[in-house]
This record gives C-alpha cells, structure tokens and sequence, in this order.
C-alpha cells in the first residue's frame, strides 16, 4: 500500500498538469483516446487512496449501492451486478474513481457514483468495508465442462502473472481479484475489455484477450467462477 | 413536548422545533375557514401554516392524492424543496408561488413542523399491482438496469440521510413525480441520480411501485 501512495504522490504534479487541460468529455477518455495511460491517476483517485477508510461508516455509505450489489455487496449470481466483497479497497477506489472521471465506461453505474451519492471519504469508507466483509456465499459459477481448458489458458497466456494463481490479483498494484467472481460478469468484462469498450483496461489486458476467442473466455471464465474465494484459499488449511 | 415559538439554529434542533397545540391547530383551521385574512399574513413561527394546510392539511397530511403528504419527512428534505421551489429549480405550477410567499426563515421552521408530525397510512387499491411493485422496490428491474428502490429509500421507505421518505404517499403525487423525473419536469435532484432511475422505468412499472409504497409503515406501525 505504502509503495502504491509513493506512486501516488509522485504523479501529483502530472495530475495538477492535466486538471489544466481542456476538459474533453466528449471524446473518450480511456483506452483508445490518443494520450491514454493506464491508471493514470486523477487528483481525486490520489485523494481517496490517501484517506483511511472505515468499514462501519463504510456499510453505512454503501446503502446508495445495494439497490443494484445487495445488501451485502455480493452482487446477483447472474452476473448482472459483480460480487465486490473481498475485493482489494484499491481496486474499488479505482473502479469507482475511474466511472466518476469518465474514463471506465458504465452508464449504468454512472449517476449512483457521482460526488452526491458518495463523497471520496464514504468512497474509501465502502472500499474498506467491501474488502473487509466476511461472508461467503456461493457465486454464479460457469458450467464446470471447461475448468482444465481454462486453467490451461490462464497458465499459458501468462493471466497468473498479474491475477496470482489463486485469482487473488494484486492490490498494490490494482489488480483486482478474480477469483469466484460471478461467470456471467467475468465473460462480459472480458468482452468488453477485448472490444475496448471498457474504458479503463490496462492496454496488456486488451493485448492478451485480442487472440481469445469466444470459447477461451467462456473456458478462463468457467475456471475462475469456480476458484475458491481468494480469501478462504488463503487460511491455511491442514491438508487438501 | 414543549413548544417553542424559536426557529431553530442549529440543524440537530430542527427537528425538535416547536409542536402546535391542539387549541392552536382548530384555530388556525378556524382562521382558514373564515379566511379573514390574507393566508401569506398569516405565517408564523412556529406550527401548520395555514397556506401550506389549504392543500397538505394542518398536520401534513393531506388528503389530496395529487399533494403530497409532507408527514414525517426529513426535515433536510422538505426545507431542500422549499428553496427549490422558491428559486424555481423545482417548478410547480401550485407551489411555485405558494413558495414566493413564504419567507426564508419560514423555510426551517415549516420543515421542522412537518417533520415532526405523524403520518397517516397510505392507501393500496390493487394489491396485485401492489406485488408487482414490491418486486420492482426490492430486487430493481435487471432489464432496464433499474436499482432496487430499497437500496436508497430502505426497504420500509422509511428513507435515508441522502434520500427521502416514501412510505404511504398518495400513489398519484408518486407516479407523477417519477414521470416527472423522467421527463425532465423534475430536475432538482442533485446529480441527476432519481432522475436517471425514472428514466429507466415504463409508466406501468412507475404505477406498481408506487401502489407498493403506499402500503408501506416507514417504521410506523
């Protein structure tokens, strides 16, 4: 976390630079805008990554997001909503930040993560409270028939080297977790992020998927819907 | 409860402003039905005003379907739509120049008086109606990407900080005010977030819901 606010801090000054620009909110500005780097951070995002979240105040804040994630934040197993418990509190900054900024595409989402339905305080307070919250329930898993194949593609096209073995991803550096994330809402992000129409993609993200084809993405898919939880893989166990 | 005649200063003490008592309402109906005065000069410090009891009845009430009931809302929220109406961000062909003849400082004290008052159950005509709408108010319409009603105004409409009360209005002010939203009428939501909602939804799915929140206690049993 500590190397991540270094960054952070480090982009500061870029980020005063561009809070300069010309406001261009009608061109794209993500993956495919002429001068888009990835996670280059808005003085907002450095903003919340900065506060302490609170995971109290945080249930409390995520209110304005259970009509759509539910109550306990662990979205609909069809896929419609993702699962967000046990996410990394970066990433969920990150996600939410980017949608604000208009750089992760998500009409859907947009009006509920405006600065009204939640202040970058409550922000990082849900981060906390999303990343911190224990319950696990069963997701909406692939149909099992493409596990080996997916696990395959996962190895040899190298998905393991920034989301772990265990799909536990990578906070530091806002790898989210992929692990037992509902199938249908895997498939569909990779989708998107394979046409560019995501938004916030890392540009090796989109490198990787360009060569999937469809059955690849059901099969990596079916195999992460049906990990363990990163977490409950985590706990050491007596034996497997 | 004590009453005091003192506008509140601070936001906490809004809500305890001040009750009127029983003698004072009839009064103040009694004022009403002579209407021997002017209605603005008759705006006081402190309890139902009787401009605003013409329409929303002394206790908030109001028997009108197409006015709301303004019982047991939020005190932020009531004063919100006030100023709103005021500087015509909300606009209403009815209460926009109700709200010109109020004063700024009436604005506190009125929200207070409302939101202290009890509110009256409201009315399901077509509890099959009603089903569907609690459907639609608890799990949203995935289809359209509508979110749960419940997930901002809670499951029993009794509301939150950020979002208001909704339990046991009159179905016809709700269904008006979601098209209202839809259609661009209504704007005064800060960022567009109810308004983004009530665009996603069909006119019938704005009548079921609101046949459900007219069955719902709010906390009040």
């Amino acid at each position: 976390m500590r190397s991540m606010l270094i960054v952070a801090l480090a982009l500061l000054p870029v980020c005063a630079a561009l809070a300069d620009a010309p406001d261009t909110a009608a061109s794209p500005r993500g993956i495919g805008a002429k001068d888009y780097v990835w996670n280059r951070m808005t003085p907002e995002q450095v903003e919340v990554l900065r506060k302490t979240g609170d995971a109290a105040r945080g249930r409390e804040a995520f209110r304005g997001c259970r009509g759509c994630h539910r109550s306990d934040g662990f979205g609909r197993v069809d896929g419609i909503y993702p699962k967000l418990t046990g996410q990394h509190a970066a990433v969920i900054i990150k996600q939410v930040t980017d949608i604000r900024a208009g750089v992760r595409i998500n009409p859907k989402m947009e009006p509920f993560s405006s600065d009204h339905a939640v202040s970058p305080q409550e922000i990082a307070d849900i981060a906390a409270f999303l990343a911190a919250e224990t319950t696990i329930k069963e997701n909406g898993k692939g149909p099992g028939d493409q596990v080996r194949v997916g696990e395959q593609i996962y190895t040899q096209r190298g998905c393991f080297k920034c989301h772990g073995r265990r799909g536990e991803g990578n906070e530091e550096k806002m790898y989210p977790a992929v692990a037992a994330q509902h199938y249908s809402y895997l498939l569909r992000e990779m989708q998107l992020i394979k046409l560019e129409a995501r938004g916030n993609s890392h540009p090796d993200m989109v490198t990787v998927l360009r060569d999937f084809s469809t059955a690849d993405l059901e099969a990596v898919a079916d195999y992460l819907s049906r990990m363990p939880d990163h977490r409950q893989a985590r706990a050491p166990e007596g034996g497997k | 409860m004590i009453r005091t005649g003192r506008a509140p200063a601070s936001r906490s003490g809004r809500r305890r402003a001040g009750h009127p008592s029983k003698p004072a309402l009839f009064l103040m109906l009694g004022l009403l039905a002579s209407a021997s005065m002017p209605l603005a000069a008759q705006a006081q410090g402190t309890g139902p005003n009787p401009l605003c009891a013409a329409c929303h009845n002394p206790d908030g009430n109001s028997t009108i379907p197409e006015n709301p009931k303004l019982a047991g809302l939020d005190a932020e929220y009531i004063a919100k739509q006030l100023a709103d109406f005021r500087k015509h961000k909300r606009v209403s062909e009815t209460m926009g120049p109700m709200a010109g003849q109020i004063t700024e400082a009436d604005i506190d004290v009125l929200a207070a008086y409302y939101s202290e008052q009890k509110p009256t159950p409201g009315v399901v005509t077509d509890p099959k109606l009603a089903a569907q709408g609690q459907v639609i108010y608890d799990e949203g319409i995935v289809g359209s990407a509508v979110p749960a009603c419940s997930g901002c105004h809670n499951e029993d409409g009794s509301g939150t900080a950020k979002y208001p009360r909704l339990a046991g209005q009159h179905t016809a002010y709700m269904v008006q005010q979601m098209k209202n939203f839809k259609n661009g009428v209504r704007n005064n939501d800060i960022r567009e977030v109810m308004s983004a909602v009530a665009k996603r939804m069909t006119e019938q799915e704005m009548k079921a819901v609101a046949e459900y929140i007219a069955g719902l206690k709010g906390g009040n049993p």
